[in-house]
């Protein structure tokens, strides 16, 4: 069964592409789309996105790499993405990573075996004054605690 | 004191175009469009308005860098890719106050016929990026944006374009590269993007601030503007406070704001009985300075003489009980993490400079690790294609400087005196 | 054009020269990876950064365009600490290969070590980050992207040259890598030049792998013999081995690259040669002294022609001999054997494919000189192969190791129709098998001689070593013949009967050697 890109995302792609001069200039919202409709970017969608814009699979998987964004593998169903970066590190961010780690017993980069969390270490998410902050998916969480962090996971393992 | 940005931005109407436009948005453009385009240029060249993403460079001038000629369309790229450690001012104007992005962006682009605009925003500000993309519908919605701007005849397209996790893209080069969907990579200037740029036309890269700032003037004028400021750096600057203060966040205040003020009164001085050790004062990237050192503004001389600069204003305080060892450490996993590649001394460097700070906090320096960080900073700085390699050398060099004794007993006893936490 | 001053040296250059091309010209190298002649600049590597007065930064020379009364320096301590820091930082993740490294002996990173590094490394081995080393990513290339300095120069070239863009960086910071998308491997016909961009042992041969240590290759200027483009190219050899081809630049013929198919030509020299003169009895081959069977041949055609006349002999030349020994070829055939049987072909066994960029559906190399020659191919050939079906030839003269683009089986059948084949060669195939008499010649390595490519340039190309085994040169071959044919000719070697060629024949009229030079000359006509 050979993959393509569903309909809605090239759709989607068709409708942005006028807005630049040159095609290539969609690789990055394309890649967006692919995110949003996998949760990660598979391998067979890079490409069916270089197709899509008019260039090669290997440009393409070098955008896709370059920015930390992009998961190339998949990820839980709620990515925890921590900030380690100093104004963090400063309010504490060390501790709730640790914290964290214990909490689900994976180490940044990892998942947990129930593909629910997925946690990462990333850096300045510019919100500082509100430190130490964490981007769940799309959401930022600021001002966190031990405490926050733990009704957190719940809510999220309630969620859905 | 007088504020441009941050006037209404507790009123939550002010991010829907009805209550900006109650608030008086929108007659900067209106005025605008009914003035001589050389008119609008004019006013921002008094205003001494500075670019506001780090750099300073002054936009008068940098608008005037455009080609006289029109005969190849230009293009406004609005870097929104706020990503300098300690930063986080433009987020806040994404949120409360977008209008004022797009009235500047609307006034920009009419003064300098772009007809183009592409607002480049970093991946991770999703809720932002709605934000701004609402107020960009209400902006077509009301003839603003589009064909024909307020009946003028005048078109212009605003795009929003989401970048996807990299600090290097708010460098302007690299910015237009990530824009062209390429890998970030900064360019070789010249050509300079004015004359070369975003799908090799002619480019204005401008921060978000700098262009929010803009319809104030066109109301107020220039003058008054710069009146608000210093005599290098006219209006206000958006101040960010982090770190254990008691009252951290976004202020606006005066371009030459002292650093001590900020830091004792403005955001209230450290919390929970800790006492300062040491600040940063313009986001990472700018020299870090002694407790003893803060009594300095953000005007470019004072900064100067301090041997630092006011960046983006992205004032980090360091408590006492902080292991700069430590501190530096992060810094320099930042840069290594966040350094293209594309050119030696910085691809290598920052991955050295990570690894023997590293292990001097493991409590694994060597006797001449200081001199050869020191030596590595000397191999990057001002060898580079972009100023990302001095971006990371300059935190190190300046730790070391300041604090030398503690990362010499670092190294000597090979242990953290600080409990190896911060 | 504006006058620079690099070193104390005063140079002018023509407008929009760089600073490297500037030193260039005044004889000064300054060190550099990613800057390349044909590729875009890409100013990545900080190797070439020199001291331009007036700028308060160095500057790359490959980036900076030469400004009237630019002074610049390249000794200075300033410089060479920038240089070091560079190789030093280009050094730390390099994997300590070179014993195990092909590129060793031509390698960017050894050469410019000798020269700004020779410091001990401050590095901890441990510290090295690894990349995947050893990947066939097809072509003819192996990629080992632990040693990659991150030049872009591949990148680059398939980019602007190929426009194939089957290599990218991937990842960012000191973890970038070059590699292909996993299954999608290069797919041009030109990845040999990767081998040749690559300052370092990251893209390499894989038909040169381990084969040979640089330092003991000879190289000798020749030409491809691949197909009619004439691609100039430096051969290497050890010994009487051919072991590469490297293209040679030329700006009016292959810049400075060439194809795949045209860099494994020089197996041809080295496999299935004819080293051994022999005749064919009774189906087996019997072994000839040179000075029995050049007269045997001679006699044999002349017999031919005596009992049933010029038009029973035929000669079929080849489009692979030179300028020189083609000219050789019609005097042969109109002035001793008297016949009007003479042709050649450019076909050949094959598909002949062909592109917009260097190859040419002709495969052999001088199909052009035999024109200009007045060899007649076309009609003349399909007629003369029409008198060979029909048993009308007694006695054939053919040069080269095929006969058109016949198949082995039909080679056979055409041949077995001619009492006798004698057959000047370099390589066993269906005709050295049918053939009645094979005289062995020196291949394109083997002897010197012009070449005129599919746009009518004359090149030279240039023997590497002598004639291997038993074979002899064509043209002492083809004066010996004409000797035993009855006539009298005075050429001794290539150089002289270009000389009378230049006098006698109006498309190379006026021409020498040394006019020709290593670049080549355009024919008349």
């Amino acid at each position: 069964m050979s993959f393509s890109l569903p309909a809605a995302v090239l759709a989607e792609l068709e409708r942005i592409l006028p807005r630049y001069p040159n095609r290539a200039a969609a690789i990055l919202p394309a890649l967006h789309l692919v995110q949003k409709e996998f949760g990660h970017i598979p391998d067979e969608a890079i490409p069916c996105v270089a197709a899509a814009v008019g260039t090669s699979p290997a440009d393409v998987e070098g955008v896709a790499t370059f920015y930390t964004m992009y998961n190339r593998r998949p990820v839980g169903k709620h990515h925890l993405q921590i900030c380690r970066n100093l104004s963090c590190s400063l309010m504490g961010a060390e501790h709730l990573l640790a914290h964290l780690s214990g909490k689900l017993g994976i180490r940044p980069g990892e998942t947990t075996p129930d593909g629910m969390f997925t946690l990462s270490v990333v850096e300045c998410l510019g919100s500082c004054g509100t430190a130490p902050v964490m981007q769940v998916n799309d959401d930022y969480h600021e001002n966190l605690t031990v405490d926050s962090i733990d009704a957190l996971l719940e809510t999220l393992r309630a969620g859905e | 004191m007088e504020t441009v940005l941050t006037t209404h931005f507790a009123d939550e109407r002010y991010r829907r175009i009805d209550g900006y436009r109650a608030a008086g948005g929108y007659e900067g453009l209106r005025k605008a469009v009914s003035m001589p385009r050389e008119a609008i240029v004019e006013e921002v060249k008094k205003a001494n308005l500075r670019g506001r993403g780090g750099a300073g460079f002054p936009a008068g001038v940098k608008w005037g860098f455009l080609p006289k000629d029109l005969s190849r369309p230009r293009v406004l790229v609005v870097n929104a890719d706020e990503g300098e450690p300690g930063t986080f001012k433009d987020r806040l104007i994404l949120e409360r106050g977008p209008h004022l992005l797009v009235e500047g962006i609307a006034i920009t682009c009419y003064a300098l016929m772009i007809h183009r605009a592409y607002i480049y925003i970093r991946g991770e500000y999703v809720r932002e990026t709605r934000i701004l993309d609402e107020a960009l519908e209400e902006a077509r919605a009301a003839g603003i944006l589009g064909k024909d701007m307020l009946g003028t005849g005048f078109d212009l397209e605003v795009t929003l374009h989401r970048g996807a996790g990299a600090y290097i893209c708010g460098e302007e080069t690299s910015t237009i590269n990530s824009l062209e969907g390429k890998r970030g990579w900064p360019r070789l200037k010249p050509p300079f993007p004015a004359v070369v740029g975003a799908f090799g036309l002619p480019t204005l890269v401008n921060n978000v601030e700098t262009l929010a700032d803009v319809p104030w003037i066109m109301i107020h004028g220039g003058d008054r503007f710069a009146a608000l400021g210093c005599e290098k750096n006219g209006g206000t600057r958006l101040v960010g406070v982090s770190g254990p203060v008691v009252r951290p966040g976004v202020y606006e205040l005066p371009a030459n704001a002292n650093l001590r003020s900020v830091v004792y009164d403005t955001a209230g001085g450290l919390r929970d009985g800790k006492r300062l050790k040491a600040v940063i004062p313009g986001g990472s990237s700018t020299p870090v300075l002694r407790a003893d050192e803060i009594d300095v503004t953000f005007d470019i001389e004072s900064m100067a003489k301090a041997g630092t600069m006011a960046g983006t204003c992205g004032v980090i305080v360091i408590p006492e009980g902080t292991c700069m060892v430590r501190a530096l450490s992060v810094l320099m996993n930042f840069y290594a993490h966040e350094s293209c590649g594309q050119c030696t001394p910085c691809r290598e460097g920052t991955g050295w400079l990570k690894r023997i700070t590293g292990r001097i906090e493991a409590g694994e320096g060597r006797p001449g690790d200081i001199e050869l960080i020191l030596d590595l900073c000397e191999n990057m700085m001002g060898r580079t294609i972009c100023a990302m390699a001095d971006a990371a050398a300059m935190p190190a060099r300046s730790f070391i400087e300041k604090f030398r004794e503690e990362f010499d007993r670092h190294i000597a006893e090979r242990k953290c005196s600080f409990g190896n936490r911060f | 054009m504006p006058t620079l001053t690099i070193n104390g040296i005063a140079v002018s250059v023509p407008e929009g020269t760089t600073i490297l091309n500037a030193a260039k010209q005044a004889g000064i190298h300054i060190p550099h990876y990613c800057y390349h002649t044909h590729l875009s600049i890409a100013g990545n590597c900080r190797m070439c950064q020199v001291e331009v007065e007036k700028f308060p930064k160095l500057q790359t020379a490959c980036s900076t365009v030469v400004t009237e009364g630019m002074v610049v320096r390249t000794d200075t301590e300033q410089v060479r600490k920038a240089v070091t820091g560079v190789l030093e930082f280009l050094l730390i993740h390099h994997p300590i290969d070179c014993p195990i490294c092909d590129q060793a002996g031509e390698c960017g990173l050894q050469d410019y070590y000798m020269v700004y590094g020779l410091h001990k490394s401050r590095y901890a081995l441990g510290d090295k980050v690894h990349k995947k080393k050893v990947q066939d990513i097809g072509g003819q290339i192996i990629l080992d992207a632990e040693r990659c300095i991150l030049c872009s120069r591949c990148v680059r070239f398939l980019d602007e040259v190929t426009g194939t863009r089957e290599l990218q960086f991937f990842e960012r910071g000191d973890h970038s890598e070059i590699s292909i998308f996993p299954g999608r491997s290069l797919g041009n016909n030109y990845t040999g030049n990767l081998a040749d961009i690559c300052p370092v042992g990251a893209l390499t041969s894989k038909d040169f792998r381990f084969k040979c240590r640089v330092w003991f290759l000879k190289g000798a200027d020749s030409i491809c013999t691949g197909c009619a483009r004439g691609c100039n190219v430096t051969m290497h050899f050890k010994g009487d081995i051919l072991y590469r081809y490297k293209p040679r630049g030329n700006e009016a013929v292959n810049r400075v690259w060439m194809c795949d198919f045209g860099r494994l030509e020089y197996k041809k020299a080295n496999e299935d040669r004819l080293l051994v003169p022999f005749v064919r009895e009774s189906g087996r081959e019997k072994t000839v002294p040179w000075g029995g069977l050049v007269p045997q041949v001679a006699h044999a055609l002349s017999q031919a022609t005596e009992r049933d006349g010029a038009d029973a002999v035929a000669v079929i030349a080849s489009p692979q001999s030179s300028n020189e020994e083609l000219y050789l070829v019609r005097r042969i055939a109109t002035e001793l054997l008297g016949t009007g049987n003479l042709a050649f072909t450019h076909r050949a066994p094959g598909d002949g494919f062909s592109d917009d960029f260097l190859v040419r559906e002709d495969k052999n190399p001088n199909s052009r000189g035999a024109r200009l020659l007045g060899i007649p191919d076309g009609q003349a050939y399909d007629d003369l192969i029409g008198k060979i079906a029909a048993g009308k030839i007694r006695a054939l003269l053919l040069f080269g190791n095929v006969l058109g683009a016949c198949s082995d089986a039909e080679t056979g059948e055409l041949l077995s129709k001619v009492p006798f084949v004698a057959q000047v060669g370099t390589n066993a195939g269906p005709v050295s098998k049918a053939a009645h008499a094979v005289l062995p010649s020196a291949s394109f390595a083997e002897r010197s001689g012009t070449f005129t490519n599919s746009e009518g340039r004359v090149q030279r190309f240039h023997a590497g070593f002598p004639p291997r085994g038993k074979a002899r040169n064509p043209i002492g071959i083809l004066v010996d013949l004409a000797k035993w044919l009855g006539g009298e000719w005075s050429q001794l070697d290539e150089r002289s009967v270009f000389l009378e060629m230049s006098r006698t024949e109006a498309p190379f009229r006026g021409m020498t050697y040394e006019t020709i030079g290593n670049q080549g000359q355009e024919a008349g006509g």
